[in-house]
């Protein structure tokens, strides 16, 4: 029986003595680095690593909002989603999206978003940036719309343009070459009482908007407006906000419409 | 000349709850003697064994082995027993040798040189290193008295050694127990349920029921004008009224007439008996029951 | 007492069940690495990518994403809110947390182990170490040998301790030399932070610290089997006050997976944090997630274990040098 041999079983003990000893090290260390131990400075790092992947396909960065999450679709695709399935059939070749929307996020917030290291890194190895703002700004989650009238829209949307400005600053900044699409408003209220005059003000700010684009080379503003001026609740969630499968189909096809290879 | 007291047992009581189970037990054990303890199942028997190896606390009482207090002394008592507690139950996973090997390492000074020893004395060298789990029900008890034997005690305790063995198997373990007391000059106690057992064995014996001991005695002593002679005769009136004449007699239903067992007077009686013209089919000498011998020494008290 | 040690090493290597338990371990150190292998090639086939800094980001904008959902209970909340800003820490300092390697995929495995499966092992052998003896019938044996009863119990604890602390050596060889043929053997030098600490606020961070991943490592070890010795303590003192090993190890059984289910649900049962069955998941302390009660912390978790610990032994000293044996 040779598992019984007694040097066996001595050996197998000193063993398991050794690694009970290993193991209470490891549990004193554990709990001595847990209070006793020192925090250290750890550097933020401004400067990634340029660690140049080999790439093989179109590398798409999409920023902003709900609209570039893609809610309301019941696919889940979104405008972004229904576009690279586009450029996927268009261009065979592989296409890496990586899609920064987040919902409910403002031109505050992207602007703060834009200047992440991960994110500057992230536009910087893009061959195509998309973004969608604003539209959190101007409704507010439809409270835009009971307000709008008041003398506030004007800051408001001062605010924005120097938020857009800076968001477009900062993209050019980490990528000289990438063509940059701005996809504008449109209004979902059309159809309401007041939305003869909400429209009035979402013109203005696409206009502004279109205005600050234009100042950057290869910044192309995409209208949304006319495209749900007719019928609006047909291309509207059930939410009446976002786009529906339908509303998200014509932004894609808008925007594709305007890729030049 | 009086032998060395090994094993001494006074007052021993154990209550559980409120019952008591063991009713204060007084008795000795002598160097070299095989001490019979005989009751019948339940009567306290292996109760009162483990608490003689301190399995179980006694309530009240003490136990000394070879002098040292079990309770006190628990380690110096110990070094004096060897004990098997019902049946030997050793490891069946290892083989014999590692076994004992086991039960060594928690003696003092006990090595591999006695361990083959006792292999030896048992008569298992051939199979010491086959597993436990591959022995007939023999071997097992043979290295379980290995394994009392390996300290080389004064004392042995053996709680009904012969359970489970076959006729010849017995014959052989009373045989070595025999031996162990004789010539090894061991104390050995025995706890059995069967009379026979202990009158082939035991130097004396002690009889217990109901957790009491009912009487302690040499086994001689204790069967004294208990043995019966059943006669079978023809013509049966005859005969019977012949024998009534020598000895009180007792009627059969199976047409046998018992009378008492004397050495000198059976014979006798046998030859009056054939001089008369009767003819004896049959003389045996019968050994009491030991129900018999229970309803007699407790007067009636019957066994559960 | 080294001779009884020796006797209980010799039952217990015997009896096999070390190397049961390690070919279970293979078994599922097998199968984990294969799923994390899985996970690994579906996420890159998803994102199309495999830098690691891009998929945390993704990760970090999904999180962020399903916190906007306001149909989220407040625990789950919190708990996101944690590992969001954690994960936004590692990317902020350029350190990934899941350095592709052996060395990481053993402290993964090793922190989802650490509470139910690595506790199922010691208790296979901490339950049987006494009861055996018992339903065997040797315990009568053992204990009229001149030794003192302690000194055979504590010579069977010993060994438990020894034999657990095997079998964590045990996990930790076989998840290494397995998931190595996979992912690749390097990795032990990768840093990982670890001092996150879990306040009513959310998660401070200005106590981190930089670790090489082979101190994290021992550290997660040490953790670990601090955890299994208390579980095979407490499945020792079942096995010598229950007679059967199966109804000790049902007991165990029940209490660890009650312990599993707690966790995810006690958080508004307060004093369910003395409990010893919520207090195993020390390594969560050093990776740094919300513990399932508030104000638990390390040093909390290993004194109520070291309590039920000291409570345990003390239990099995004390009924087995006075129980009564049949």
């Amino acid at each position: 029986m040779i598992c019984l041999n007694k040097n066996v079983i001595r050996s197998i003990t000193v063993i398991a003595v050794f690694f009970c000893l290993v193991w209470l090290i490891g549990l004193g260390w554990a709990v001595g680095e847990y209070y006793a131990g020192k925090p250290e400075n750890i550097p933020q790092t401004n400067t990634v690593s340029d660690k140049v992947e080999n790439k093989k396909g179109l590398t798409i960065v999409a920023l902003g909002d709900s609209l570039t999450r893609g809610t309301g679709d019941e696919t889940g695709k979104g405008y972004v989603g229904v576009l690279i399935d586009e450029i996927k059939e268009k261009t065979k070749r592989p296409v890496q999206l990586t899609n920064l929307g987040i919902n409910g996020q403002t031109s505050t917030q992207l602007s703060k978003q834009v200047q992440q290291t991960e994110i500057g890194r992230q536009i910087e190895k893009a061959d195509m940036v998309l973004v969608t703002i604003g539209g959190n700004d101007l409704f507010r989650g439809g409270q835009g719309l009971a307000d709008f009238e008041t003398g506030d829209v004007a800051a408001i949307e001062k605010k924005y343009l120097d938020n857009l400005k800076f968001i477009l600053e900062e993209i050019r900044k980490n990528n000289r070459n990438a063509n940059v699409f701005f996809i504008g408003l449109y209004n979902p209220f059309i159809d309401l009482d007041q939305g003869k005059e909400m429209s009035k003000v979402v013109r203005h700010w696409n206009y502004d908007s279109a205005e600050v684009s234009a100042a950057f080379p290869k910044i192309v503003f995409v209208p949304t407006f006319d495209l749900f001026e007719l019928k609006v609740n047909d291309y509207l969630y059930s939410d009446k906000f976002h786009p529906n499968t339908k509303g998200y189909r014509l932004i894609a096809e808008r925007v594709a419409s305007l890729l030049t290879w | 000349m009086e032998k060395n007291i090994t094993l001494s047992v006074k007052d021993l009581k154990k209550e559980i709850g409120k019952r008591e189970i063991i009713k204060g037990l007084t008795f000795d054990l002598r160097e070299g003697e095989v001490f019979g303890f005989l009751g019948p199942n339940g009567a306290g028997k292996t109760t009162t064994i483990r608490m003689l190896v301190g399995l179980i606390k006694p309530t009240s009482g003490s136990v000394r082995i070879c002098g040292f207090n079990l309770e006190d002394h628990f380690q110096d008592a110990m070094k004096n027993l060897g004990c098997i507690v019902e049946n030997p139950e050793l490891y069946p996973y290892l083989s014999g040798y590692n076994n004992l090997l086991h039960f060594a390492r928690m003696l003092e000074g006990i090595g591999e040189k006695r361990i083959k020893e006792v292999t030896e004395l048992v008569g298992l060298t051939e199979r010491i290193h086959d597993k436990v789990k591959t022995y007939s029900l023999g071997m097992r008890q043979r290295l379980g008295i290995a394994q009392a034997l390996l300290g080389e005690p004064k004392v042995l305790i053996l709680d009904e050694p012969t359970n489970g063995l076959d006729p010849a198997g017995i014959r052989e373990m009373r045989q070595f127990i025999r031996y162990l007391a004789e010539k090894e000059g061991l104390s050995v106690l025995v706890s059995s349920h069967l009379l026979s057992e202990i009158q082939l064995l035991c130097d004396r014996v002690a009889i217990i029921s109901r957790g009491t001991i009912i009487r302690v005695d040499t086994v001689e002593h204790l069967l004294a004008n208990r043995e019966r002679v059943v006669w079978r005769i023809s013509p049966f009136e005859k005969g019977k009224q012949l024998l009534s004449s020598l000895t009180p007699i007792e009627v059969k239903e199976d047409g046998t007439i018992l009378t008492e067992f004397n050495e000198q007077k059976t014979p006798e009686w046998n030859r009056q008996l054939v001089e008369a013209g009767v003819s004896v089919t049959e003389i045996n000498r019968k050994m009491p029951v030991l129900e018999e011998l229970f309803l007699e020494l407790t007067g009636g008290d019957t066994i559960e | 007492m080294n001779k009884l040690i020796q006797n209980e090493m010799m039952k217990l290597i015997a009896k096999k069940r070390l190397i049961v338990i390690a070919l279970i371990i293979g078994v599922l150190v097998t199968l984990f690495t294969y799923a994390q292998y899985k996970q690994v090639q579906t996420q890159r086939e998803k994102l199309g990518t495999s830098d690691w800094r891009t998929i945390l980001q993704q990760q970090i904008i999904d999180t962020t994403n399903r916190l906007s959902s306001s149909r989220m209970q407040d625990e789950w909340k919190k708990q996101l809110q944690i590992s969001l800003k954690q994960q936004q820490y590692y990317l902020d300092h350029d350190i990934n947390p899941a350095e592709p390697g052996a060395p990481t995929f053993m402290r993964i495995f090793l922190e989802n182990s650490i509470d139910l499966f690595l506790p199922l092992m010691v208790m296979v052998i901490a339950s049987d170490l006494v009861s055996s003896e018992h339903s065997l019938g040797s315990i009568k044996l053992l204990l009229t040998r001149p030794i003192k009863r302690w000194k055979v119990l504590l010579s069977k604890y010993i060994t438990l301790c020894l034999a657990v602390s095997l079998v964590v050596a045990i996990t930790g060889i076989l998840s290494y030399l397995i998931s190595g043929i996979v992912f690749g053997f390097k990795g032990w030098g990768a840093p990982i932070l670890t001092g996150f600490n879990v306040t009513e606020t959310g998660l401070n961070t200005s106590e981190v610290k930089l670790l090489s991943l082979w101190k994290f490592l021992l550290m997660d070890f040490g953790l670990v089997w601090f955890v299994s010795i208390v579980v095979g303590t407490l499945s020792f003192m079942l096995s010598v006050l229950i007679r059967s090993t199966a109804a000790g190890m049902g007991v165990m059984l029940a209490a660890l997976i009650s312990g599993a289910i707690l966790t995810n649900m006690v958080s508004s049962w307060e004093t369910a944090k003395y409990l010893f069955m919520v207090n195993l998941r020390l390594t969560d302390y050093m990776k740094g997630t919300a513990p399932p009660i508030e104000g638990m912390n390390l040093s909390f978790s290993i004194m109520i274990l070291f309590v039920w610990w000291a409570a345990a032994l003390f239990v099995s000293f004390f009924v087995f040098t006075k129980k009564d044996v049949y």
